[in-house]
Formats: C-alpha cells, structure tokens, sequence
C-alpha cells in the first residue's frame, strides 16, 4: 500500500509544468525581455519600486482569487478603494488617528463587500450586475462628498501618515518598503488559506460545482457572501494604504481601472475564469507581471494612455491561452 | 428511404455503450426498440440522430454512405428524434418553439408569425389537442410540452421520426391519439424507431422488434412471431452474474435507525417507514413519482414537512444538509456529474469534502490525513487510481462513485441514500458497486436505494416501497420483487383497475 503513488514521468512532469505551472514560465520570460530592455531592472530600487506599485492592487487580487475561484467576479474594487480612502481621510483628519482610520478603512470594506455577498447570495443577482451597480453606486457617492476637490491629508497628519506607504524598514543592510512587507505577508497567509483551509476547499468546491458542494454540506451562499466579503476587507486595507501613498485622493480618478488590472493579476495567475481552479502564487506573480509589463512599456516610451488598452490585451490573452490549455487536457 | 445502420461502436470512457449494432430502417416501417435502462438505446439513437458521431461503424442512407454531424444535418436528412426529456425553451412561445432555427420569414425578412401560427394550429387540430401556439411553454403542463414536441416532428417532411419514451408524460387517451397519428404517417411511408418500455403499447404499434442488452443486439424480428412474455425474457437475458446475488442473506437488526412519519413535500405525500440497522431498502418509480424529490428530502436538500426520526432524536422540517449529515446520514447523488464530483477538484480533496464539513476541527488541513483518510477508502473500496493528486476526472464513472462513497464513509455517515448510483457505469463496476452496498450493510449500515432498474433493486434490495403519483403504493419484502410486480405497480395498474372495475 505504501508503493501506490506513481512517480511522474519526465514527459508527465514537463506537460504538468505547462498545464498547472505555465505562470511560472511567463515570469521568467517576461523578466529576461525586462533585463534585456532595461540593464536596470534587477537593480533593487527598481524591483522594491514594483513591489511598492503592485501593492494597493495585488492585495486586492488576493481577495479576487478567492471570488473567481468560487465562480463569481467583482468589479466593483475600483470605486470601493476610492471611497474608502477619500472617507478614510475624512476620518482621519477629524481623528488625527491612523489607527481609527484603518479600523473604519476595514469596516467599510467589510460593509460594501458583504452588500456585495448578499445581493448575490440572497438576492440571486449575477455578480457582475450587483458590482457594477455597487461600483456606480460608490463612485458617485465619493464625487458628491468630494464636490469636485480631492481629499487630502491635513497638515498635522502628514508626517505620520506618509509613512505607512513610504516608511520601511532594513535587513542585512536591504531596505524594505512596508507596502511590499503587507503584500508579501498578505499573499502567504491567502496562500495557506486557499490550499490549507477548509474555507479554501470550500471555495474551490463552490466554484467547481455549487451543486456538488451543496450535496456535500457545503454552505454555498455562506461562502459566497465571504468571498465578497474578504475582497471588501482586502479593498479596505489597499484604500488605507493607497490614502497614505497618494495623500490627496481625487475622488474621480482614485482607483481607476483597478479592476481590469486586478482581474488581469489573476488572470495571467493561472485562475481559471469559470472557478474552482487556481492557486494564490499564481496571483502573486500575475500582479507582479502586470507591473513589469507597464514598467517595460514605460521604458520604451509607451503612452499611459494605452495602459487600457493592454490591460485588456493582457487578459484576453491569459484567458484564451487558458481555454486551449483546457481543451488540449 | 431506407437506413442502415452498420457495426455501430459508441464508447464513453471504459464504457462501451454501444456495441457493434447494426439496425436497418425501411419506409413506413415502425421500430419498437426495446432494453433495460442503460442498455444502449438513446446512445443508438442519438448517434444516427447526430448528437454525436460514432467511434466506429457506417450509416447508409438509400445505399449511400453519409455522415450525420450534428441534428441540424440530421432534420435536413428527414431524421427527427424527439428526446425523452423535454428540450422545448421555456420563455419561448409554442410556435417559436416549433419553428425555432426553422424560422418561416416574410419577403422582407421579418418573421411571418401569422403563417406559423396557422401552420401550428393544423398540426394541432390534426393531432386533436388544444394547445394556444401563443402560450408561453413554461405555463403548459408536462404533457402538453410533450405533445408540443411531437407537432415539431409532425409539422415538418421528414421521413424517420425517433421517439424515446414518448409516453410517459402522457395520459393513455393522448397516447392512443399519437398513435393513430402514427399509423397515417406510416402510410404516407413515414417510419418510426419507438424506445419504450411499456410491452402493450410496443405490441400495438409497432411492426418490428429490436432488442438491445449491455450495448448488444440480442434479437430482432417481428412482433407478430413473439408475445410479451418472450420479449421480457429477451430484454433481461439470463444474468449469470445474478445467482451471486440470489441468496443474498438478510443482515438487517431490530434497532431501528430511521423513522419517517408523514412525510410530504413538493411531489410526494405522506411516506411512512422504518429503516432498520444493516437493512437495504429500495425505493423506485416512474419518473415523476416523487422519488428525486424524496431523496432529496431525506437528505436535508428539499423542503419536506412530517418527521424524520434519527436513531431517536428527531429532525425537522426546516433542518439544513448540515444538520441530516451530523445526525449521520449521507447520499451518493444521481446524476454525479452534475451533483457528485467537483472536476477541478483532486480526488483527494473530493473524498474529504464531506469530513471537512461534520468532523474536521483544525485550523490548517494535513496533507498527511488526507492522504491517511484517502488510503483507507482506497483499501475499503479498491479505487483504481496511483495519483490521488489529480483531478476526479482522471478516473473511470465507476471509481468517481466509488470517492463519492469514501466521502460518506470518511463522515461517519451510518445511513447511506444511493440515489440512482450505478448511472454511467459500466457493467463490470456496477457489479462491485452492488457488493460494496451489501457489505456496507453488513457491516451495520442502514441503506437506501433509489432506482428504477430491476435488475439493481432485485440485486441488492430486502425491501422495496414503489411510488405511484407521489404516494406508496406498495411496499414489496423480497421474494415479491420482480420486473412485473415493479412494473404493475409503478405504473399504478392496481389503482386503475380498482377505478375502471
């Protein structure tokens, strides 16, 4: 009985590292073209400097993992960061503490996310349509607060707050911004709760087959609305930490497109788009990816304005590219 | 026309489905194509229907060979099959049902509804049902949807139309209305390939017998040179498999487990039994008789109202999933695919999902537990697999439904509902399935079966409760159970005859 596993064959290992670890062989690709197009890029300024960017959107990829990986989608992240930061900010200049903002930062994602839960779970509502109505919703209920001015940081906050997003700290002599300490912590413990959780099996099991996980035992609406619920919290802490990075947040254009770029992290992260697939690690170099791609493109002088354009690319590549992985299995 | 059918293979997985068949059609021909479920027939049929190509085997057509692709192929071809299980769209209207991809439109490309319409209205009057072409298909009833099928065959040319179990959904007026329709068609040269199991109607309609059994012919010929008697035994052949199971001994104890006491919901009414510990009973009916739906509610997944006693402590209507498998009862579910298996899911994680739920109280999962609960049942069940890692999918049906049995196992569950289990499965493992149902009674399991096949109920079964209309209508001990006393009273031939005497 011990003798009952195989081993993998090496044409095994080698079609299992295309179908299962095929993100690993984009990020390796992608960082020779980075090298070879920028002798910089492994400078470690450079690479703290794209930990620093991927931080406020990576961290909420972890919570989209979780919501594709049990078969729904929220589009909604981009406006939920916008208005938690721009109040955040009014809680913090009111209070002049951090510390009562972030709580109030967790608590209002914690909010909208659940809405979010409950509209489909309760509701019955196609998650795209309850996130692009609590999207709408958002974005204009910031607008209006904001009347047109953005939301900045008083003066007696400044010095304090700032460092939340730039402070950092030292080891062996390498500096280590805090926002790339959260996104990494962050991405562990997403990890081990994914792959070693009830609560990850339960997700997974969700989107894989919500009648297969109701029959059982799974309760499918209860996972349903956390998954929405966590992505709020996730957009709570990246709305705290996108406050304290910017220091003026535009209600208009705060957080915008972060969307398409998290959903393309998870994408290009191997996750499959229909759920029940995927894996954290995936999400955390597909939100890296993102990143260098746009750092690359910066270097060779590509407009800003057709990030769009190739966030767009970028997912429908990964998809399609997982779609003919799928059907060649 | 005249179809032939040559050495026809169809394979799903390790199933072969379809074994070497060869079948021939002439004109104004009607086929009745008869054998147990599971035994080829739709599979037969919806290879010349074109709802999938064979994997080996040729189709002529008027002695030309011809490659049906897909069911839009098949209708240009005059080959229409009128599915078993309803495949009208629900929002639609009746005639948009009725011409939908065959849309009859105006010179100006707009959709000429008057003209459809009209053409319903004929086909109905000629059919002598009342049915509005303008009623949205939801609102009708089951047999006025199968009757709505039928007029999608009947309105248009064509020169074979293949009817699977038309007759279930209907009231033995409409039936002999259809048929009467038939035999017109019949002298216009129009033939017919009807699957069913109902022996009275096959022996009034139909001219030629083929019988089918595990994918194979068996015989076919005339009706006239048969009777009902002969055709059964044909259909069920002489299992040599079977005397394995003959003297099955009764392992059942006094201690009662389960008790159900006025037990209703949707479609079934007032169900009373006891189960009792080591004992298997089946439970079968037609489709529409309530059984899915019991099944369901015995398990904690449809709402149901009355009582259900576990080993003494009562659940109640309202009680979740959750709360049926803490008090130990578990369901393999029918239709695996659809209610089983996670596919994306490693066997693994397939097997654990229902111990994640009742008994599992850490925080983090070991994969060294889920390897240890994975082994035990690969040792109890003898699942076929050397890479437990992959995907459920990388196993045969009979091994998926095997994980699907460790994962009650592995929960504790000491009363096992099979719902429909052997469904898929190929011969071979339904045989080992039956085993491990006695043995898990032997060893003190309580045990329900829902099914409809004789042969699994007359296997494995002590006891067998028939459901007629969502009612009891008889409750059978062992010895009673065979193919005519299951077939008289599911189909309610007691009730009726009480009625008409």
């Amino acid at each position: 009985m011990v003798s009952v596993f195989k081993k993998y064959s090496f044409k095994d290992l080698i079609k299992k590292l295309f179908a299962e670890y095929s993100y690993w062989l984009s990020f390796i690709l992608l960082l020779v073209l980075a090298v070879s197009v920028n002798t910089n890029f492994l400078r470690w300024s450079n690479i703290i400097n794209i930990f620093v960017q991927t931080a406020t959107t990576g961290i909420i990829a972890l919570g989209m993992s979780m919501v594709i990986s049990a078969g729904q989608i929220d589009i909604s992240v981009g406006a939920q960061v916008a208005i938690i930061s721009g109040l955040g900010i009014v809680v913090l200049n009111f209070t002049n503490s951090i510390w009562l903002m972030f709580a109030f930062c967790l608590l209002l994602g914690t909010v909208i996310g659940s809405l979010n839960g409950l509209m489909v779970a309760k509701g019955n509502m196609p998650a795209m349509i309850a996130t692009l109505a609590m999207q709408s919703i958002c974005r204009s209920l910031i607008n209006q607060w904001g009347q047109g001015g953005p939301f900045t940081v008083s003066n007696a906050n400044f010095d304090t707050f700032r460092l939340i997003a730039a402070g950092s700290i030292r080891i062996f002599g390498f500096k280590i911004p805090y926002p790339m300490i959260m996104f990494i912590v962050f991405s562990i413990l997403f990890g081990i709760i994914m792959r070693q959780t009830k609560l990850g099996k339960h997700i997974y099991a969700v989107g894989s087959n919500s009648n297969s996980a109701r029959l059982a035992g799974v309760n499918v609406k209860g996972i349903q609305i956390i998954v929405f619920m966590i992505t709020g919290l996730l957009c709570g802490f990246s709305g705290w930490l996108y406050a304290s990075r910017v220091m003026a947040v535009a209600a208009a254009s705060a957080g915008n497109a972060y969307e398409m770029e998290v959903i393309a992290a998870v994408a290009i992260g191997g996750t499959s788009m229909t759920g029940g697939r995927g894996k954290i690690i995936g999400t955390f170099l597909g939100a890296l990816m993102f990143k260098i791609i746009n750092n690359i493109l910066t270097m060779a002088d590509v407009p800003t304005f057709l990030n769009g354009a190739i966030s767009g690319a970028i997912i429908i590549v990964a998809v399609l590219l997982q779609n003919v992985q799928n059907k060649s299995k | 026309m005249l179809i032939e059918m040559k050495g026809i293979v169809k394979d799903f997985g390790p199933v072969r489905a379809v074994d070497h068949i060869d079948f021939t059609v002439d004109s104004g021909e009607i086929i009745g194509l008869l054998g147990e479920n599971g035994a080829g027939k739709t599979t037969l049929m919806n290879v010349l229907a074109g709802t999938f190509p064979p994997d080996e085997g040729e189709i002529f057509i008027d002695k030309n060979k011809v490659h049906i692709s897909n069911a839009l192929h098949a209708m240009r071809m005059g080959i229409r099959f009128i599915h078993q299980e309803i495949s009208l769209c629900n929002d639609l209207r009746v005639f948009e049902n009725i011409f939908l991809s065959e849309e009859i439109l105006r010179k100006n490309g707009l959709l000429d509804k008057k003209e459809m319409i009209s053409r319903c209205l004929k086909v109905f009057e000629r059919m002598q049902v009342h049915i509005d072409p303008n009623a949205i298909v939801a609102t009708l009833q089951p047999a006025e949807r199968q009757l709505v099928e039928i007029a999608r065959a009947l309105l248009f040319k064509c020169d074979l139309i293949i009817m699977d179990e038309p007759s279930t959904a209907l009231a033995t007026k409409e039936i002999h209305r259809l048929f009467d329709i038939m035999r017109q068609l019949k002298t216009e040269g129009v033939s017919f390939i009807y699957i069913s199991h109902k022996m009275p109607e096959l022996f009034e309609i139909c001219d030629i017998y083929y019988i089918m059994r595990d994918g194979k012919l068996v015989a076919h010929g005339k009706f006239a040179d048969i009777d009902e008697q002969q055709a059964t035994e044909l259909m069920i052949g002489r299992h040599l498999a079977d005397e394995e199971f003959l003297n099955k001994p009764y392992y059942g104890k006094d201690e009662v487990v389960l008790s159900v006491k006025n037990f209703s919901g949707q479609s079934f009414f007032d169900i009373n039994f006891d189960l009792h510990k080591g004992e298997i009973l089946a439970i079968t009916g037609l489709q529409g008789s309530g059984r899915d739906l019991l099944a369901d509610a015995l398990f904690g997944a449809e709402a149901y109202t009355g009582s259900l006693e576990v080993k003494n402590s009562a659940l109640k209507p309202g009680s979740t999933i959750i709360d049926h498998m803490k008090n130990g009862i578990g369901m393999v579910p029918r239709s695996r695919k659809e209610r089983g298996i996670h596919n994306d899911l490693s066997i693994y994680d397939n097997i654990s999902m229902a111990f994640f739920n009742t008994k599992f109280r850490r925080i983090l999962i070991d994969n060294r537990r889920e390897r240890e609960r994975f082994l035990r049942e690969q040792k109890a069940l003898s699942i076929k697999t050397d890479q437990p890692k992959n995907p459920i999918t990388s196993l045969s049906g009979g091994n998926q439904q095997k994980v699907i049995l460790g994962r009650w196992l592995e929960a504790d569950a000491d009363i096992l509902l099979f719902d429909n289990p052997t469904q898929g499965i190929d011969v071979g493992t339904k045989f080992e399935i039956y085993r491990l149902i006695i043995d898990l009674a032997k060893k003190g399991k309580a045990i329900i079966v829902f099914s409809s096949e004789f042969p699994e109920i007359h296997k494995v079964a002590d006891a067998c409760i028939v459901l007629y209309k969502g009612r009891v209508n008889a409750r059978l001990n062992r010895e009673e159970i065979t193919e005519m006393s299951l077939m008289y009273y599911s189909t309610g031939a007691n009730l009726e005859a009480v009625k008409n005497g």
